[in-house]
């Protein structure tokens, strides 16, 4: 790029519309977090389901504490990803912000079961359909915000059913609103790197 | 109807170009930079420089492993900057 040029406005506006459209944030490859959140919460639900169903042991709850393996890659993955990364994006923070605040909705849903009579699952598959729509715009993914309608679909359908019952409406409802979404835009990704 | 002045640190092809890309990102790397506007890395060196000095950016150095990487983000002040000067080019681009 020649620094010296003189140029007129008509060609600083159309490098002004160049830059930003280079800058103009392409789809971002999100599919570890989906992935990884995906399989975390399946294992657990079924887990639990397995631990209540077969009275594997006294607190089948206790399946929930692999979220803080989810937890702790998340955070690791996070930071690496952030010190690697070599432009960042208004977007890029907006969806931490936007899964920060879904996570504190989920723990005071799921710290207050007792006053919601346990329908724990259903709220936080509400939850999980509300963050799964919103980046999916965000994205301009049209397959996660399918996912984010199955998230709701089940959530629906999981008001309907006993606590243990719902955990298996919970782990379909993850399977076609995380993992489905998070590996067709993992796929979606290697095409675009020609991998 | 006088016209404004073009602000002359904007109104250079690369030193509009880092603006225009850093105005629409969160921040960016020195690699990205020069990736995207194609300088060499001693011309957008000097650039940043010179942003940086007028306070239209800020720039943090540091590194990644044994590599040293170079951060830049658009203050407050460039965002006002390149707002005034896209406000004037409009002005001139007016029939």
């Amino acid at each position: 790029m020649d620094e010296q040029k003189d140029f007129t406005p008509q060609e600083s506006l159309a490098l002004i519309n160049s830059m930003i459209s280079k800058a103009r944030q392409r789809y971002s490859d999100k599919s570890f977090y989906y992935l990884l959140w995906g399989w975390i919460v399946i294992i657990a639900c079924l887990l639990h389901y397995a631990f209540d169903s077969y009275q594997l042991i006294e607190e089948p709850s206790m399946a929930w504490l692999v979220m803080f393996i989810g937890a702790a890659i998340s955070i690791f993955y996070g930071m690496r990803e952030s010190k690697q990364a070599k432009v960042t994006h208004y977007t890029d923070k907006l969806y931490g912000w936007l899964w920060l605040s879904m996570s504190i909705g989920m723990i005071i849903v799921i710290i207050n079961g007792q006053f919601i009579n346990f329908q724990i699952v259903p709220l936080i598959l509400l939850l999980a359909g509300a963050g799964t729509f919103v980046s999916g715009a965000m994205m301009k993914f049209r397959a996660l915000q399918l996912g984010a309608v199955c998230l709701w679909a089940m959530a629906i359908f999981a008001f309907r059913l006993n606590e243990v019952e719902q955990l298996l409406a919970m782990a379909v409802g993850i399977a076609l609103g995380y993992l489905l979404p998070g590996y067709i835009m993992k796929f979606n990704m290697k095409k675009q790197r020609g991998l | 109807m006088a016209f404004k002045t073009l602000d002359p640190l904007l109104h250079s092809q690369l030193r509009l170009a880092i603006m225009s890309l850093l105005v629409s990102v969160e921040r960016a790397d020195f690699v990205y930079i020069k990736e995207q506007t194609g300088a060499t890395a001693g011309n957008l060196s000097v650039q940043i420089d010179k942003l940086s000095s007028a306070g239209y950016l800020s720039v943090t150095k540091g590194f990644e492993g044994k590599k040293p990487k170079t951060t830049c983000k658009i203050t407050s002040i460039g965002i006002e900057a390149f707002e005034a000067y896209v406000n004037t080019i409009q002005q001139y681009l007016k029939p």
